[in-house]
Parts: C-alpha cells; sequence; structure tokens
C-alpha cells in the first residue's frame, strides 16, 4: 500500500493503531504532542506551496495520525479540545500568512486566478488535516455538538473572503462576463472555477453563491442591460431590437450552462426582460414606424410572433399587445363598413354582397394570426372577438349587419344570385358566415330575414332542392291530382292552364293577401280550383296569394308576337288593355283594388324599366298619379320570350317589427320564468339574469324590459313589494 | 304614525304655542302637538281641527243618518250621484272641487267618483261620527288636516286612483290624473308638479298605470329637487324615467332647478 503524494487523492489506511503503538501507560504532553504534529503540518504546508520537500510517506501520516489518537485517548489528560482548537488555528494561520498576502498582491484578472488556484490547495489542506485529526469527528466532536474538521477548514476559507476588504473579488469577473457579452473570448473555466468556489463553500446551502456572487451579478446585469436598451430603443426599430433582445436571451441562458449554477438561470432572464422589455416595452409597441400597429397594417407575422414570444414572458406583457391588435382590427372593420357606406350612397348594390365577403376574409385573416402568431392565447382570442363585435354590429346605410348576412347567405344559394359557387365553396362559405354571425347581436333578426328569403327560394328558384321540404312535397301531389281531376271533368275547365301551390299557413312567413280584382279569365281559374278542392277536404280555407303569383302572357305586338313572363300583379294590368287603348293611373288603380304602393311599383316596371310594355305620358322617369298609360303595340325584344321583373316589396321594416313583436314576447316569457323559480327579486338582478337568458339571441334594451315589467305588474303577474319598491314579487 | 316628540325639538316659538294651546284646551301635549302640526302651527285653526275631531266613537243616529241620504239620493237609483252630490256641496257650501270631498270619498271608500252606494255613504259618515249637515259642516277643518298626515295622505292618495278611474279600466284617462294630481299636490306641496303634468301632456298622451301613479308618490317623497339623488338603474317606471330625462333636457336639475327657480 504505496501512498504517492502526488497524487492528491490518497486513501486513510486503517489498521490497529493500538497494536502498532503498544501502550504503555505513557502519556504525552500537550506541547510535545504538539510539536511532533505541527512539525507534520508544516511539512504539507511547504509541499502546497511547492516549496522542495521530502516526500509525505505513509509512515508519516501513521505518526501524526498516532499521536493524534493517542492525546486524544490517554487519561488524565485527553487533549481533544486543544487538538480542536489548534487545528483550526493551524488554517487560520496559514490562510492569513500564506493565502492572503498572496491575494492581496494580484489585480485583475489575476486575482480569480489567484483565488482558484488557492481554493485548490485549501480543500487539499482541509483534506489532508481532516485525515490526520481524523480521530475527533466521531466521538469528540458530536459530543460537543461542535462543528466537522472538514467545516471547519471551510468556513475558514470563508472568512477570509470576507474579511478581504480590500481584495475586490466582483469586479474582474462582471469586466469578464461583460467583455464576453460585448463579443469577446474570455476563460469560461475560470468563471466557472470562481462560481464553484461560491457554491461548495455553501457546503449544501446556496446563501454565499447568492449573497456573495448572485445578488451582485444580477444587479450588473440589470446595469449593463439597462444601458444597452437605452440605447437600442432610440436607434432601433421594434424589430430589430426584438431581434437583439432574443438573441441576448438566448445568450445569457448559454452564459448560465457555461459558468453559472442553474439556480441563477430564472433570475437572470427575469433581469434581462425586464430591463429590454419590461422597461421599454410600452415605447417598444408603439414606436411610430415600426411598433405593433404597423407590424400589423403591414402583415409582418414572423416580427409578430417574435413580439408575442418576447412578450409573453413578462408580467402583463400581453395585454399591451393584445389592446393594440384589438384596435387595429376595430379600426380595419370599421374602415370596411365605412367603404360599404361610401358604395352604396354611390349607389353601387353590389358594394354590400362585397361587403360581407370582405367581412368575412377579415375575420379569417386575423383568426389565423391569433392561432399562428398569438399561439391560440384566450387574450387574443378575446380581442378579436370584442373587436369584431365592435363592428359588425354597426349596420351599413341603414341596413342592420343581420340584414345584410342574410341576404349574403342569399345570394350564395339562391339560382342567379350574384355569385357562382360550387357546393363545397358554397358550404364553406356558410360555415364562415356561422363564425361572424357569432358576433351579431340581433341574431334573431338574422334568423327572421333567412327565413323570409328561405321561403321565397323555396317558392321561386327552380333550382332549389325541395325535395325535404314537407309542404312542397305535398303542394306538388296536390297539382297532380288536380291535373287528373281536370282530365276527369270535363265541365271543370279554368280555360287556361293552371298550376296552384298549396302551403300550409303556420310553416311559411306570414304574407299579406290583398283583394286584387282579377282580370275574369283568371276568376275562373280560381272557381275551379275550389271547387276542386272542395272535393278533397272541407275543413281548410284557402287563401289566395297574389302577390307571388306569376303569369305567362302572349303579347300580340305589331313587330312580332312575345312571350312575357310577368307576375300575376302586371298581368291583370296588362289585360286591361285588353278592353281599353289608354288607361289613366286612376283607372287602373280603381279596376285592380290595389294600394298605391303597388301600383306605383308595378306600372313602373312595366313602363319606366328596361322593357316598355306600356308608353307613359308624360314620358318621365317616375309614376305619378296623374299619369296615363298607353298598350305600346311597337313593341319588341330581339328575343321571343322576356320575364319582365317586378322588384319585391322591402320587407325590412315588416320584418324589424315582426322580431321587435317576438322580442316582446321573449322578454315576458324570460321574466316570467325567471320571477316563478325566484319568487322574489330586485330589480338589477332581475334586469341581468334576464339580459344573460336573451342574449343568445338579442339584446334587449334595458328600458323595453322595464317597460314588460311594467306590463306583467298591470297583467297581475307581478307587484312590487310594499316596503321596498325595488323588490318584486311573482303572484301565482 | 309620529312617535313622541320631545317638546324640546321645536324652537321658542313652537314651544310656547303649545304650551297655550294645551293650557286653553287642556288636552296633552301629543294631541297639541299633532292639532298644531296638522293646522302649520297657527293656533287658531289648530282648535278648529282640535274640536272637530272625532273624541271617540261618537254614536251617530243612524235616523238621521237614513234621511240624510234621501234627502241627497237620485229619484230613480239607490245611489247618490253627481246631482245630489252637487246639491250636498251647495248645502255644505263648500265647493264640488273641493278636496274635502276627496276625503269624505275616501272615509266612504267609494268606488268611483261622482256617486255614492247608501252603505258607502251612511257606513263612512257614521266612521267619522257624522249624521247631519251641521256635524258635517264641523268636521270639515278636521277632514282638512288628514291630509297633512303623512300616512293618511298616502292612504288617499293610493285610494285616488281606483275612485278616479273608469269602472272597468285597469288605467285612469290622463286629463283626470293630471287633475287629480294638481289638486293632491296643492295640499302636499310638490315643487315639479306642473313640470310632470306638462311633460305628460307633451310627450306621453296615454292612460296612467297603477303602478306608475303609486310610484310617483315615492318620487316626490324620495328624490331631491335637484334630481341628485335619482337612481337611473333603480326600479323606477319607465315614464319617470323619461320624466328626469325631460326635466334634464329643460334645464331642471342639479343647477338648472335653481335657475328656474330664481327666475
Amino acid at each position: 500500500m504505496l501512498l504517492l503524494f502526488i497524487d492528491r487523492s490518497f486513501t486513510v489506511p486503517s489498521f490497529d493503531v493500538q497494536v502498532k503503538l503498544g501502550r504503555g501507560n505513557m502519556e504525552i504532553e500537550l506541547e510535545q504532542g504538539w510539536e511532533i504534529i505541527e512539525r507534520g503540518i508544516t511539512r504539507l504546508k511547504n509541499i502546497l506551496e511547492g516549496l522542495p520537500e521530502p516526500k509525505f510517506s505513509s509512515t508519516n501520516y501513521m505518526e501524526l495520525y498516532t499521536t493524534v489518537y493517542n492525546m486524544c485517548t490517554q487519561k488524565p489528560h485527553d487533549y481533544s479540545q486543544q487538538l480542536y482548537d489548534r487545528y483550526r488555528e493551524s488554517i487560520e494561520d496559514y490562510i492569513n500568512s500564506m493565502v492572503l498576502p498572496s491575494l492581496r498582491e494580484k489585480h485583475d484578472e489575476f486575482m480569480p486566478r489567484e483565488l482558484v488556484k488557492r481554493w485548490e490547495n485549501h480543500k487539499v489542506l482541509v483534506r489532508w488535516l481532516s485525515h490526520i485529526f481524523h480521530y475527533l469527528d466521531p466521538e469528540f466532536i458530536p459530543r460537543r455538538s461542535l462543528l466537522p474538521l472538514r467545516e471547519v477548514g471551510f468556513i475558514c476559507f470563508r472568512n477570509l473572503l470576507y474579511c478581504s476588504d480590500d481584495t475586490d473579488l466582483d469586479s474582474p469577473l462582471f469586466r469578464l462576463i461583460k467583455s464576453e457579452r460585448e463579443g469577446e473570448e474570455i476563460d469560461r473555466a475560470l468563471l466557472k472555477n470562481v462560481v464553484d468556489i461560491f457554491v461548495e463553500i455553501g457546503m449544501g446551502q446556496m446563501d454565499y453563491y447568492e449573497n456573495d456572487f448572485e445578488d451582485a451579478m444580477l444587479k450588473d446585469t440589470a446595469a449593463y442591460y439597462s444601458r444597452k436598451a437605452s440605447n437600442w430603443i432610440l436607434e432601433d426599430s421594434c424589430p430589430d431590437y426584438m431581434l437583439k433582445a432574443e438573441e441576448c436571451l438566448k445568450r445569457e441562458k448559454e452564459r448560465v450552462s457555461h459558468y453559472l449554477h442553474s439556480s441563477s438561470e430564472p433570475k437572470l432572464l427575469e433581469k434581462v426582460q425586464n430591463e429590454l422589455l419590461s422597461v421599454y416595452g410600452n415605447q417598444l409597441l408603439e414606436k411610430e414606424h415600426s411598433g405593433c400597429h404597423a407590424l400589423l397594417r403591414d402583415d409582418k407575422v414572423n416580427d409578430l410572433s417574435r413580439m408575442f414570444r418576447l412578450f409573453s414572458k413578462i408580467p402583463r406583457g400581453l395585454e399591451p399587445v393584445s389592446s393594440i391588435f384589438k384596435q387595429h382590427v376595430t379600426g380595419e372593420g370599421t374602415a370596411l363598413v365605412k367603404q360599404a357606406e361610401d358604395a352604396a350612397s354611390n349607389k353601387k348594390s353590389v358594394g354590400l354582397q362585397v361587403f360581407v365577403r370582405k367581412v368575412i376574409e377579415l375575420h379569417d385573416k386575423y383568426l389565423a394570426y391569433v392561432s399562428d402568431c398569438f399561439q391560440n392565447h384566450t387574450l387574443f382570442h378575446k380581442a378579436l372577438k370584442e373587436a369584431f363585435e365592435i363592428f359588425c354590429n354597426k349596420g351599413v346605410s341603414g341596413s342592420s349587419s343581420a340584414e345584410l348576412l342574410a341576404t349574403f347567405c342569399d345570394n350564395i344559394l339562391k339560382k342567379g344570385g350574384s355569385e357562382k359557387l360550387s357546393d363545397e365553396a358554397i358550404e364553406e362559405t356558410l360555415e364562415k358566415v356561422v363564425k361572424v354571425l357569432a358576433y351579431i347581436s340581433d341574431k334573431d333578426l338574422f334568423a327572421e330575414f333567412y327565413r323570409k328569403k328561405l321561403a321565397r327560394r323555396l317558392l321561386f328558384d327552380k333550382s332549389a332542392n325541395d325535395d325535404h321540404v314537407t309542404d312542397l312535397t305535398l303542394a306538388r301531389e296536390n297539382q297532380t291530382s288536380f291535373e287528373e281531376y281536370l282530365g276527369n271533368n270535363a265541365n271543370a275547365n279554368p280555360g287556361i292552364d293552371l298550376t296552384v301551390t298549396v302551403l300550409t299557413t303556420g310553416f311559411w312567413p306570414s304574407y299579406k293577401s290583398f283583394d286584387l280584382n282579377l282580370p275574369v279569365e283568371m276568376v275562373k281559374c280560381v272557381e275551379v280550383f275550389r271547387e276542386f278542392y272542395q272535393t278533397k277536404t272541407k275543413h281548410r280555407k284557402i287563401t289566395w296569394i297574389y302577390s307571388l303569383g306569376t303569369c305567362n302572357l302572349i303579347g300580340k305586338f305589331e313587330p312580332k308576337t312575345m312571350e312575357l313572363i310577368v307576375t300575376t300583379y302586371q298581368a291583370s294590368a296588362l289585360l286591361l288593355f285588353n278592353t281599353a287603348d289608354r288607361l289613366s293611373y286612376s283607372e287602373i288603380m280603381a279596376q285592380l283594388n290595389l294600394t298605391d304602393d303597388d301600383v306605383v311599383r308595378l306600372l313602373h316596371s312595366l313602363s319606366c324599366a328596361k322593357y316598355k310594355i306600356l308608353i307613359k305620358d308624360p314620358n318621365t322617369k317616375t309614376i305619378s298619379p296623374t299619369d296615363s298609360f298607353e298598350f305600346n303595340t311597337k313593341f319588341t325584344d330581339k328575343m321571343r320570350r322576356i320575364k319582365i321583373p317586378l322588384p319585391p316589396v322591402d320587407e325590412k321594416k315588416k320584418v324589424i317589427e315582426d322580431v321587435d313583436k317576438d322580442r316582446r314576447y321573449a322578454i315576458d316569457a324570460s321574466i316570467v320564468r325567471i320571477m316563478k323559480s325566484r319568487k322574489t327579486l330586485c330589480h338589477q338582478p332581475l334586469v341581468m339574469e334576464c339580459v344573460a337568458q336573451l342574449g343568445r339571441m338579442f339584446k334587449p334594451d334595458i328600458k323595453a324590459i322595464k317597460k314588460r315589467i311594467e306590463d306583467l305588474i298591470s297583467r297581475d303577474y307581478l307587484e312590487r313589494d310594499k316596503d321596498n319598491p325595488n323588490l318584486f314579487r311573482y303572484l301565482a | 304614525m309620529e312617535g313622541k316628540s320631545p317638546i324640546n325639538k321645536f324652537g321658542r316659538g313652537h314651544r310656547d304655542k303649545v304650551q297655550q294651546f294645551m293650557a286653553i284646551t287642556g288636552a296633552s301635549e301629543k294631541a297639541a302637538v299633532q292639532a298644531l302640526k296638522a293646522s302649520d302651527w297657527h293656533l287658531e285653526g289648530a282648535f278648529d281641527v282640535f274640536y272637530s275631531q272625532p273624541q271617540s266613537k261618537i254614536h251617530t243616529d243612524s235616523r238621521q243618518l237614513e234621511e240624510l241620504y234621501n234627502k241627497y239620493k237620485d229619484p230613480y237609483l239607490d245611489m247618490i250621484m253627481a246631482d245630489g252630490i252637487a246639491r250636498l256641496c251647495n248645502d255644505l257650501q263648500v265647493d264640488p272641487q273641493d278636496i274635502v270631498m276627496l276625503v269624505a270619498s275616501w272615509h266612504m271608500k267609494a268606488a268611483t267618483m261622482c256617486e255614492f252606494s247608501k252603505q258607502e255613504f251612511v257606513g263612512g259618515l257614521q266612521s267619522i261620527g257624522i249624521d247631519s249637515l251641521d256635524k258635517f259642516q264641523e268636521r270639515i277643518p278636521f277632514m282638512r288636516s288628514e291630509l297633512k298626515d303623512e300616512q293618511k295622505f298616502r292612504e288617499i292618495y293610493t285610494f285616488s286612483f281606483g275612485w278616479a278611474k273608469e269602472k272597468g279600466q285597469k288605467s285612469l284617462a290622463l286629463d283626470t290624473a293630471i287633475g287629480m294630481w294638481q289638486l293632491l299636490f296643492a295640499e302636499k306641496h310638490w315643487p315639479l308638479v306642473d313640470h310632470w303634468c306638462q311633460f305628460l301632456q307633451a310627450q306621453h298622451n296615454k292612460a296612467i298605470s297603477r303602478d306608475t301613479w303609486s310610484q310617483l308618490l315615492e318620487f316626490t317623497r324620495t328624490v331631491d329637487f335637484g334630481l341628485a339623488n335619482y337612481d337611473a338603474e333603480g326600479a323606477w317606471p319607465y315614464l319617470i324615467d323619461e320624466f328626469v330625462d325631460y326635466l334634464n333636457e329643460n334645464g331642471v336639475g342639479a343647477d338648472g332647478f335653481s335657475r328656474t327657480i330664481g327666475a
């Protein structure tokens, strides 16, 4: 078992010392024994200093160990305490006489180097000495609750670092770090070794590392980045600044892995983020030509993604970003609304269709931003939603957005609509419409408009797939049996080809029926059908809606005979001219028994529009009650068969009225439901619950709710509490 | 009803009057204060009130009462109709529009204005100890004083709605309502009554619901002249919210009010 002192780690031999010494009752005096020990210690110190010394053999070691052992175990004079104290003193002595001076004379980078070297030495010294004084450890030390040998040794070194006021350890280290930050190569191993001292010296606790090194390092870091940031914020654009910031964070992270303790990582990054992002966050976002607004405007998705990544790290960092995002989207949306308004005032009707499409595109675009740049973060989903809610509820030139959406759908779905799309494209577009619909508060209004237009499509659109509409299937079967009936009954002859569509009232929107004076030819048709229908059932009442009918007329014009496809109203007006050459407005109105509105509309379509079947006198562009009309015998067109459209009545007012009425019922029902279950409730909570309940379909007006409450009071559903007029009670 | 009010609450002048009243009539302090309050602290009026109120369950001669009823009843119906009421008022030397008739109707729990059933007439007058024209006249100051009582005024006010509206109607016609309000708030002063009536005529033009009627009294009692403590989020009827808007638009409320008052 040869022990080599060049190799600084050696194993402690264990053998029975007692046997070797052959103890007689020979007591060792303190100073006597100490002299032996001290000699050995001094030799060790010299070896550490690199002074020439003969090798320290295992025998030397044993001698020392044995001396210690004897001095501790002998009776009566057990010198354990003294040995313990002198162990410490010799280490302190070494430090004060050798280590401290050597540190003092070093400057700059050389000081930490020296420190590292000294620390390594110290560890060795402590190890050696601990082995020599080892006997104290198992019994004496614990018995007296003293610090273990190794700890004592480390504490001595620790105290050195504290006492050395004139040795500034930090500055050289921080200078090194700064150099590396500035791009220079540095001795990373050195830094790592110094950091390791702080860690090791804590002996399991991080206090020394944190208090003696880390705190100052963090402050230094903060100061460094504060300076950098204050320059960059002035000189750099937002994207450039962010690139730098990202780079810095990456580097600092690497720095930790190179030579700092891992526990420093979050604290270090937090400091850097604070100086670069928190402090200058707002300035950065609001940079005029390159800040968040500009990036959104210029679709800089990469920069925005970086912005998200960076700002998500700082507390409340995303809030200003999402706020700017919301502002931006709202601005874009509002601009679309304005565009549509302008187009509408210039009478470009296609503007509204385009508007809806653009809104859908806007939504697609920014939804992608939310999922890509902003990683689906809820703040941004919320911002998008709120932005859309703001501008989607602005109408355009008198039409509410609910109506515009319904019209948009109608145009996509109907034959001859302004868009020609494949089925898949239609499906896809409608899905997007549904997403936009979520932002509109008047959903019930949309439903009503949609329903009306759907009914129109079902009734008039030949291409519409109506197999799943039972009523229309029934109507077709009806027509078939009507034709059979006509075939079997020779005297049941309408005189003209007649097709009747019978609808069940409850399933369709309500259509007003007017008492049109039918031309005599048609009167017969109605009669014949009525008789037929009586054979089918006596329990149903038929109401004729002439405003929805169509008619094919043969017009015998001088140039050539033509077929005219018109509405029943138009046909009725034209047929009047079979028996009169010239008719005035009032005569026509009297004959037909229609309202002014209807008469104006239909005469306009026949005399002032594309096809002038009637000649109007005077030849102005609008119909007035003093006009007169003549059949235009000279009318012709290159086609043999033309359709003369009659623009439909604007159903908007009626729809809005119907929806308002439904809303009143809905509010009533909601209030009653709430009060029935709560029995008593104060005004404010009642209103709030009502709004919440109805929110899915529409946003109820607070005044409207108040009015309904009062109405319910007068109808004895509710009463006010006698003592508290703010409290309502349900009356069973 | 008011509780004990220590005499020390009042100013010197009032205290003196109470002392005087008590000395002259031998009434208790409470009764003295009550009577004086009812007459706005005029001693003579207070005497009227005090002596005209029913001291206890006064015995009324039911035969006399019946005769009184028959004097005014309609020839064809077993009711006193408008005509009879006019004659009664004339004999009492009271204007038929006088609010005293309203108070009397209230005592009678009359169902509708301008007519009293026999039971209403007899029962009502009996409850306030009247069985002759003289006694009726004597009771008039007392009946007037009842309007000064907070609680009674409220009851009379509430009663007025049912009484003034048409039989079978749920709401009160606007003109009648305005008339009633002007009558009632002449007695219990509400500075905004004219604004209220103007507002209704300009903007509402419909009948008044019972809820609005009763909530208006609350309004007069709780909301400041300056409208400062008006809670727009509260459960005030819609019409009253509109009234407040109207006032704000027309410069009444907060400083607006002081302006119009000054002018």
